[in-house]
């Protein structure tokens, strides 16, 4: 839409709101990283150890977002353009990994195998957790843009792989840059699986601040490295993005269909597809299902286990709504009046991706025992920690499923007599919706593994999957693991089923 | 005559790119304009200002009678000027069913009026049967019906119509634009029609507007624009002509060229050298060596059924082209004498 | 005859609505706010769980006092409490580890204990300014394996024999561990814990991932010889019998580092509007049935004058730890970067 189209104020009012509560971590790293002076901050920083582990962390996000494109571009191809059924099973099947913690993911590789620990074991973890960030949104795009094209290069003589390079990458690329900077961005921000791998990288400092230094101000001052590699690595990304993003042309309605293949490229279709399922989701349910131990005596209280999911569930559906609603407007707002301003409002939303969950649940203890002092913890503010959390996953999400649908509709609308905040509601959600229950989706899962802000915020008392697993596995008792983390995965069923079933809306197959 | 739209000195820009350049346009009410030019000439362009999607740089554009934008203000947002849209790709609703499409801008959609209306709409566009239909079931042709009957369905002020018919293939194409100027008069719309097919604006427009270079070169009903076109270049876009040198003579009303010494013009031209556009079906062959003719060496012809054109060379090396019927095409390489026929047109550049 | 006039109202009324439901988001759910003076007893706990909720119980079945405990890391909560400050919901924080206690004290944010509560404990085993008491002990030990080793090391530095290459297991990120490395660089200073840990790197240790699993490689002959807490071999008599442990406990004593003794603490806020009912907890967990219950239960030693410990252990007096103010093992984040640059902390 031209620059010169205001956004409506019932838009911008509440995407400024959402982005002021986004930086709120950031006001408070830098309220404590300069209590004790500029000098201490960049006496902290300039230290060589500091550099030594800023560039093990950018090997291990270097690395692990590449890998992470490899692998999940395959399986969104898999799922989207290969003869390989059903979809359903499919995306599900490739989508587990996403449900369970690094942490976990990172225990039942080195339990099983104790030398894969160190960089080997990072790369593999994080990658196995991350390829569905990039996965989900190139599934989306693929089933959005036109399947004829691909039919047209192999009538012009390119291979079948030409084809996949030249024309199905080529129309993902938002997609997937998109997703790669959601993948960087967690891999700095992780700090479950480099602690059980014994990797070193730039958040064993941080959690070393609160966990061995028992020092926030250290913390923040560490964190803002952070911050200024998540700046960077969002501006990279809508640079990409503005030179590529594009727009879905032709008739408003779409006919798909399928590429045929002979019997070798099924045959290596679906070795690819097994091992990522055993190697992503198999080794980690396996080794719940080992621990669980069901055949001996161990005595699995499944009440306790039940109220878990309950509450894990609630939290989940609560959050991944709120987090919805919240994204939205951000998300319509950089989709649709794009410019300088609202470029700005998105990326506020990313930097918080970066922090680890600890520096987030701190800076939201910051504001909350001073300004929200009855809702401190209680759950309104645990909601508020994971909304900050998830946002740019629902912001990410949205943004490319209402960037495809056409603008011609919306001025259809408009021509209609639906005003510019109708149309939003009449049209461009209801086009964008696969993509909005994917961001809700994509928010209840992370919000059911998620325990830093959990363990500090909750309600007194309230036990999630995630903390019910952290309270075993802390004292060794993997025994009791077991069923919390296999009811953890098979919770994560129920957001990646509604993922999936809208995922394909509108697509006449 | 009362107007549903009128357009005054509007000027646009992108960039530094100047894409409408003092553009005037008026709209009788139930009445069909189309604006025809080369792609790339802004038509598309005003109908976004006449929409509401941009307001113009400079000028004013008044929907009967009421200012709906002036001087880069946006007075009226689109979604209150009554000024309804079918795009080229039809843009229909995909989550909505054919039914829910056309009542989209219906008040109190679920009302047994809007429900009326609805059916009414449907039938008018020949879908009635199709009210429960996804968007995805129907036929491209059948797609673009359903959106004009979206944009028809709330009685519109003005239906602005761009290219609809440009991705259907040709059979289908007349069909549906007949069946669309059909519904069009049959509910008293005032329709604006952009296209670069001059022939699908001559057969079907009340009024037809040439766009050149981002003005508006000359609006009229289409037989006098066709008769009259008021320079050589609308004279290039309107019907196919060949243009040959020549000399305005006597009181600027007769040229002297290949093709005679005094040859009457439909429009009055200073003396001196004039481009000279002769449209076809102006030539009249007969025999080599008749009174009054000139004599043509045949180099072409074009067989296209219902009639065809041949090619041919004057005493000059100049070109002309004749269309004939088609059981009178002589053979390439003889020799024929050429009269012409009417007025021709003489421009001095 | 038009049904297009405008909708512009429409456009507020959903502004509106959108305003209202976020203002109705962020306020649901804060009916109850938390009445801290008369309300239950908040407990900030680093200690788990597993190890220390039945206690709790039996303090609220004996005392009627009701306990709110948010469990986490230790040293989540120090930061915790350390950022939520005077605002703190907390009355008592209840730590794994004696460093984290001392940062929060350094903070300011504990109240002094009565002369009754700190009495009770040696005053190796709370803090200068009485601030905190230690509630147990964990004993550093060297766990072996007899039928492997015929001469147990005495002192840490016995154990960089070269007889020792390639047969010594340790867990690197464990706390207690990184505690008795503190404990080296305060009582001999950076440049000779960098000199043993150095050494110690050259003798080839493995690094397993817990203490469990080092105690477990020592039983089974993996490795000779074990630096974990003493405690880790009686969970494992008492899980699996004592015909099916083989490695045995080696005590340093006569001051060696190698036999510090790390403590689990307790501390009451300064912030507490419930100081009266939080010192009846710290004092039921130095009461003969609190201490016993970690005897017990964990195998802990018993800090409470007037408490033995369980009946294989040699008592404290035998050990002779080392001499160390614990308020100085806060010192953990200097510790990992020695580790680390020793090579001891990753891979």
């Amino acid at each position: 839409m031209s620059s010169r189209t205001r956004a409506p104020f019932a838009l911008v009012a509440p995407a400024l709101v959402a982005s002021v509560l986004s930086l709120v971590p950031v006001w408070y790293l830098f309220q404590t990283a300069f209590t004790s002076g500029f000098a201490a901050v960049v006496d902290e920083l300039f230290q060589s150890r500091t550099l030594q582990l800023v560039l093990r962390s950018l090997l291990l996000m270097v690395t692990v977002t590449s890998a992470s494109v490899v692998i999940g571009v395959f399986a969104a191809w898999v799922v989207a353009r290969s003869p390989l059924r059903p979809r359903l099973l499919l995306i599900i099947a490739f989508s587990l990994s996403l449900a369970i913690p690094s942490y976990l993911a990172a225990f039942a590789w080195v339990s099983w195998i104790p030398g894969i620990s160190g960089f080997l074991g990072a790369f593999i973890v994080l990658t196995f957790v991350c390829y569905p960030f990039v996965m989900l949104p190139v599934i989306a795009s693929m089933d959005i843009s036109d399947p004829m094209s691909e039919k047209v290069a192999l009538s012009l003589g390119r291979t079948p792989f030409g084809v996949f390079r030249t024309v199905t990458l080529g129309q993902s690329r938002p997609a997937i840059t998109g997703g790669a900077l959601l993948v960087a961005l967690y891999v700095l921000s992780d700090f479950g699986a480099v602690a059980a791998m014994r990797y070193e990288v730039f958040t064993w400092v941080i959690y070393g601040a609160y966990r061995a230094g028992f020092n926030p101000s250290r913390a923040a001052i560490l964190s803002t490295v952070l911050l200024m590699a998540a700046l960077v690595l969002t501006l990279i990304e809508a640079r990409v993005r503005s030179t590529r993003d594009t727009f879905r042309l032709g008739s408003g309605v779409r006919r798909a269909t399928n590429i045929q293949f002979g019997i070798p490229a099924r045959i290596a279709t679906i070795t690819g597809a097994v091992l990522l399922v055993a190697l992503g989701a198999g080794v980690p349910i396996w080794r719940a299902i080992y621990w669980t131990g069901f055949d001996s005596s161990n005595q699995v209280q499944w009440d306790v286990v039940i109220s878990s999911i309950a509450t894990s569930f609630g939290i989940g559906i609560v959050t991944s709504v709120v987090t919805a609603l919240v994204a939205l407007p951000i998300a319509l707002l950089s989709a649709r009046y794009r410019g300088r301003a609202s470029q700005i409002l998105e990326g506020s939303t990313y930097v918080a991706h970066a922090l680890p969950g600890i520096v987030i649940a701190i800076s939201i203890v910051y504001l909350g025992i001073r300004t929200l002092r009855p809702l401190y913890q209680e759950m309104p503010l645990l909601i508020l920690a994971q909304v900050l959390i998830f946002l740019p996953l629902a912001v990410a999400s949205m943004r490319s499923a209402i960037a495809m649908s056409t603008q011609s509709l919306e001025h259809v609308a408009r021509s209609l007599g639906a005003g510019s905040m109708m149309t939003l509601l009449r049209v461009t959600i209801p086009l964008a919706l696969p993509g909005i229950m994917a961001a809700g989706a994509l928010s209840m899962l992370s919000s059911v593994k998620e325990l830093p802000a959990t363990l500090l915020l909750r309600p007194t008392g309230t036990e999630t999957l995630a903390t019910q697993i952290w309270k075993f596995s802390s004292v060794s008792d993997y025994a009791s693991v077991g069923p919390f983390a296999l009811a953890m995965i098979l919770l994560a069923v129920v957001p990646v089923a509604v993922l999936t079933a809208t995922t394909r809306h509108g697509v006449a197959r | 005559m009362t107007l549903s739209l009128s357009i005054r000195d509007v000027s646009h820009h992108y960039g530094d790119r100047l894409v409408l350049d003092s553009v005037n346009l008026d709209v009788p009410q139930r009445s069909i304009t189309a604006i025809i030019g080369p792609s790339g000439v802004g038509k598309t362009t005003l109908l976004r200002l006449i929409g509401g999607f941009e307001a113009p740089d400079k000028g004013r554009i008044e929907v009967e009678g009421e200012v709906v934008a002036e001087n880069s203000r946006l007075i009226i947002p689109p979604q209150s000027r009554g000024v309804t849209i079918v795009p080229q790709d039809g843009a229909l609703f995909s989550h909505l069913t054919v039914g829910g499409n056309v009542a989209f801008g219906l008040k109190n959609r679920r009302s047994t009026a809007a429900r009326a209306r609805v059916t009414e709409v449907l039938e008018i566009v020949g879908l009635a049967q199709y009210e429960k239909h996804r968007p995805s079931q129907l036929s491209g042709g059948m797609q673009q019906r359903v959106a004009l009957a979206r944009a028809l369905a709330p009685h519109p002020r003005v239906v602005l119509l761009d290219e609809p018919f440009a991705a259907l293939d040709a059979g289908l194409r007349e069909q549906v634009r007949d069946e669309t100027v059909r519904a069009l008069r049959a509910t008293n719309a005032t329709a604006i029609w952009v296209t670069h097919d001059q022939e699908e604006a001559l057969s079907t427009a009340d009024q037809v507007a040439v766009m050149l270079g981002g003005r508006m070169q000359q609006i009229a009903n289409p037989a006098t624009l066709y008769q009259y076109p008021i320079s050589q270049h609308v004279a290039e876009f309107v019907g196919d002509v060949f243009v040959i040198a020549g000399t305005s003579v006597g009181a600027g009303n007769h040229v002297q060229c290949a093709l005679g010494d005094a040859v009457p013009i439909a429009n009055a031209c200073p003396a001196g050298p004039v481009n000279i556009v002769v449209r076809p079906e102006q030539l009249t062959i007969v025999p080599e060596g008749a009174v009054g003719s000139v004599p043509v060496q045949i180099v072409g012809s074009k067989f296209f059924g219902h009639d065809g054109v041949i090619e041919g060379t004057l005493s000059t090396g100049e070109r002309v082209v004749i269309r004939l019927q088609a059981d009178q095409l002589p053979q390439v390489g003889s020799r024929v004498g050429v009269t012409t026929r009417g007025m021709l047109l003489a421009y001095t550049d | 005859m038009n049904q297009l006039q405008t909708k512009a109202r429409v456009k507020q009324l959903i502004a509106g609505a959108m305003a209202v439901a976020l203002i109705a988001g962020c306020s649901s759910g804060s009916s109850e706010s938390a009445e801290t003076s008369t309300g239950p007893l908040v407990v900030y706990s680093g200690r788990s769980e597993a190890l220390v909720a039945e206690l709790f119980s039996q303090f609220t079945t004996q005392t009627g006092i009701k306990l709110e405990v948010r469990y986490a890391d230790s040293g989540e909560l120090a930061a915790l409490l350390i950022t939520e400050g005077d605002a703190s919901p907390a009355d008592v924080y209840f730590s794994q580890d004696a460093g984290a206690l001392g940062a929060v004290e350094d903070a300011g944010l504990l109240s002094t204990l009565p002369s009754d509560i700190t009495n009770l404990v040696d005053s190796r085993f709370r803090s200068t300014q009485d601030r905190w008491v230690a509630t147990s002990g964990r004993a550093r030990v060297a766990v072996y394996n007899p039928e492997l080793v015929s001469v147990v090391p005495n002192t840490i530095d016995d154990i960089l024999n070269p007889m020792w290459k390639g047969k010594i297991g340790f867990a690197p990120t464990n706390a207690s561990w990184q505690s008795f490395v503190t404990a080296l660089r305060v009582i001999r200073g950076e440049a000779e814990a960098e000199q043993w840990l150095t050494a110690f790197k050259a003798n080839e240790p493995v690094p397993y991932e817990k203490n469990g699993a080092v105690r477990d490689a020592v039983n089974i002959g993996e490795v000779s010889l074990g630096l974990v807490n003493h405690y880790y071999l009686y969970e494992k008599i008492a899980a699996e019998g004592a015909d099916a442990v083989v490695a045995k406990n080696h005590y340093f004593i006569n001051g060696d580092v190698g036999g510090l003794i790390n403590v689990a603490g307790v501390g009451v806020l300064e912030s507490s509007k419930n100081t009266n009912a939080a010192n009846q907890l710290v004092k039921f967990l130095l009461s003969v049935q609190g201490q016993e219950y970690f005897g017990l239960k964990t195998f802990e030693y018993p800090l409470a004058a007037g408490v033995a410990p369980f009946s294989e252990l040699p008592t404290i007096e035998e050990l002779n730890p080392p001499a160390i103010d614990l308020s100085n093992l806060k010192s953990l984040a200097e510790t990992q970067e020695l580790l680390a640059k020793t090579g001891l902390l990753t891979k």
